[in-house]
């Protein structure tokens, strides 16, 4: 299979993060500007992702797996960074930086499956 | 039926001690490690049984009750009472019962229990981190623990 552009876009974008955020609470940093705007592009990746796969399947692209499963998968990614901004900016320690890595990490895991559903088994 | 005000002076009154500490720092992270398992278990069992349940029962109830103890968890951590404290306790206890009890069963009788849940190989599916969050979440609740004889009716001011 090939792996399409959102995919590459997206795994770029959530390890990015991940790793401004581990690095962040490394250094001891409570959450940023920094982190806080690399989980923010996390959400608007999603955003766009959501709004192209709209666009995407009312044109007529086949997915591979079940469509349902897919939608289901990216509404719930799109609730991740919103609760882990929430959950993190009540405490600002280092610690939180590593929510919001942890948020972005679970947000890679679920593009890895969302990809695998709708483009079919990645093969390596 | 004054319960609610109760539990309301209650944690007023812990807001200073360890118990209350518990979700803030390495807890916050906790929290968050937790809540994204209570997800994916939640979605998971329910995309088992709502679409093959027939096929293994078992495994799909256990991955059903794996998410109840995963969503339990993640609310009682996340709270400030002593109350939320025993019941996080006995969640994440639960957890570690259920995740040795899952993984050597799956180990010693493989045929029982064919289908996969969070819990089976000690949690493999998920990078042992199944096996490993019980135990650190009872090493973050034992470093938080309330002081000696530290019950609710004491809290209150």
């Amino acid at each position: 299979m090939m792996f399409d552009g959102f995919f590459i876009a997206g795994i770029v974008i959530t390890l990015l993060a991940a790793v401004i955020c581990v690095v962040a609470a490394i250094l001891k940093h409570g959450p940023n500007d920094i982190t806080i705007l690399s989980l923010a592009a996390v959400e608007l990746f999603l955003l766009v992702y959501a709004v192209a796969g709209i666009i995407r399947q009312a044109s007529g692209e086949n997915v591979a797996g079940e469509a349902w499963e897919f939608w289901g998968y990216l509404i719930t990614a799109l609730l991740v960074p919103v609760a882990a901004f929430w959950w993190s900016i009540t405490d600002r320690s280092r610690w939180s930086n590593l929510v919001l890595g942890a948020a972005a990490v679970t947000v890679f895991v679920m593009l890895v499956r969302m990809e695998q559903i709708w483009d079919g088994p990645i093969v390596v | 039926m004054n319960t609610g005000r109760e539990q309301q002076q209650v944690q007023r009154g812990q807001d200073t001690n360890e118990v209350a500490r518990r979700a803030t720092g390495f807890g916050r992270l906790l929290v968050a490690v937790y809540g994204v398992f209570a997800l994916s278990a939640t979605a998971r069992a329910g995309y088992q049984i709502a679409t093959k349940f027939d096929e293994a029962p078992v495994a799909y109830l256990l991955s059903a009750f794996a998410a109840v103890v995963y969503i339990l968890a993640t609310i009682t951590l996340a709270k400030s009472g002593i109350r939320s404290y025993w019941l996080s306790v006995a969640a994440v206890g639960i957890e570690l019962l259920g995740v040795v009890a899952v993984g050597l069963l799956s180990l010693l009788d493989p045929e029982l229990l064919p289908q996969d849940t969070v819990w089976s190989g000690f949690g493999k599916g998920y990078g042992y981190v199944p096996l490993l969050l019980p135990v650190v979440g009872l090493w973050w609740l034992w470093l938080h623990r309330p002081a000696a004889g530290q019950k609710p009716a004491e809290d209150r001011p």
